[in-house]
């Protein structure tokens, strides 16, 4: 979500703006990017505290958070790991 | 002397509308606040014990799951009204409100790490961290910081 509001606004909210002198999406797409931004962040903090995560997957987590598109970028590792803990899951069951 | 009924019609709309819009804030604030209390307090309670029975785990789940669905959408409003408030208002230049968003700031972060220790303990596992007996009172501090700050420090500028 965080990386595909950033796609919106640099893609689309920016030319609009300032191409086409629209500035009005800019104005409401960079608030909600951050509020993405922020959901990012506390879900990263929640998955980390529930545990299961080395030091080198945090830190990956907290610097892709800054990277452009670094969220989208780790979408096959996040899969991936809860592929993982499904499977945890079904064989304790 | 116009009348109550005379004086309302001649607010403006806008105004309405953000007074409107500032009144759900705190609405959802009061309720982000509580889901944090509230998982706060169970956590106090629940450390070192051992809640792996069925009654104990439901009674965390059911927590966990009133983060995922109230505390946590009342916190997504918190902050997306507060920032058009502060765009309408143009508070962002003020020292009051940039102070206010690293308490809301560090707010948010503890109902992350709460949820978290709740996912954990919902699973079966024991809590041993320590400072779970600090979060009431982190909780009620950061509320009081930020009451302050609108409405002593606020309050004094408008």
């Amino acid at each position: 979500m965080e990386g595909s509001t950033l796609v919106l606004l640099v893609f689309v909210a920016m030319p609009l703006k300032h191409l086409a002198g629209w500035p009005a999406v800019v104005t409401v797409l960079g608030p909600v990017h951050g509020l993405a931004f922020l959901f990012y962040v506390l879900t990263a903090i929640e998955t980390v505290v529930a545990g299961g995560w080395t030091r080198g997957e945090i830190a990956r987590l907290a610097l892709t958070a800054f990277i452009p598109f670094g969220g989208i970028a780790n979408l096959p590792f996040l899969l991936r790991k809860d592929a993982v803990r499904s499977r945890t899951v079904v064989d304790r069951a | 002397m116009p009348s109550v009924r005379e004086q309302s019609s001649t607010v403006p709309e806008s105004a309405s509308l953000y007074l409107l819009l500032k009144a759900l804030h705190v609405a959802a604030a009061i309720t982000f606040v509580g889901g944090v209390l509230a998982a706060a307090m169970l956590l106090g309670a629940i450390r070192g014990l051992d809640v792996s029975s069925r009654d104990g785990r439901r009674v965390v789940q059911r927590l966990h799951r009133w983060q995922r669905s109230v505390t946590t959408p009342a916190m997504l409003v918190v902050w997306g009204l507060g920032m058009i408030l502060a765009i309408e208002g143009g508070w962002f230049a003020y020292p009051w409100l940039q102070l206010k968003l690293v308490l809301v700031v560090l707010l948010s972060a503890l109902h992350g790490v709460q949820s978290g220790m709740l996912r954990r303990s919902a699973s079966g596992a024991v809590l041993r961290s320590g400072g779970t007996s600090g979060f009431v009172p982190l909780t009620i501090g950061l509320v009081a910081g930020i009451a302050i700050l609108v409405i002593a420090l606020h309050g004094k500028q408008s």
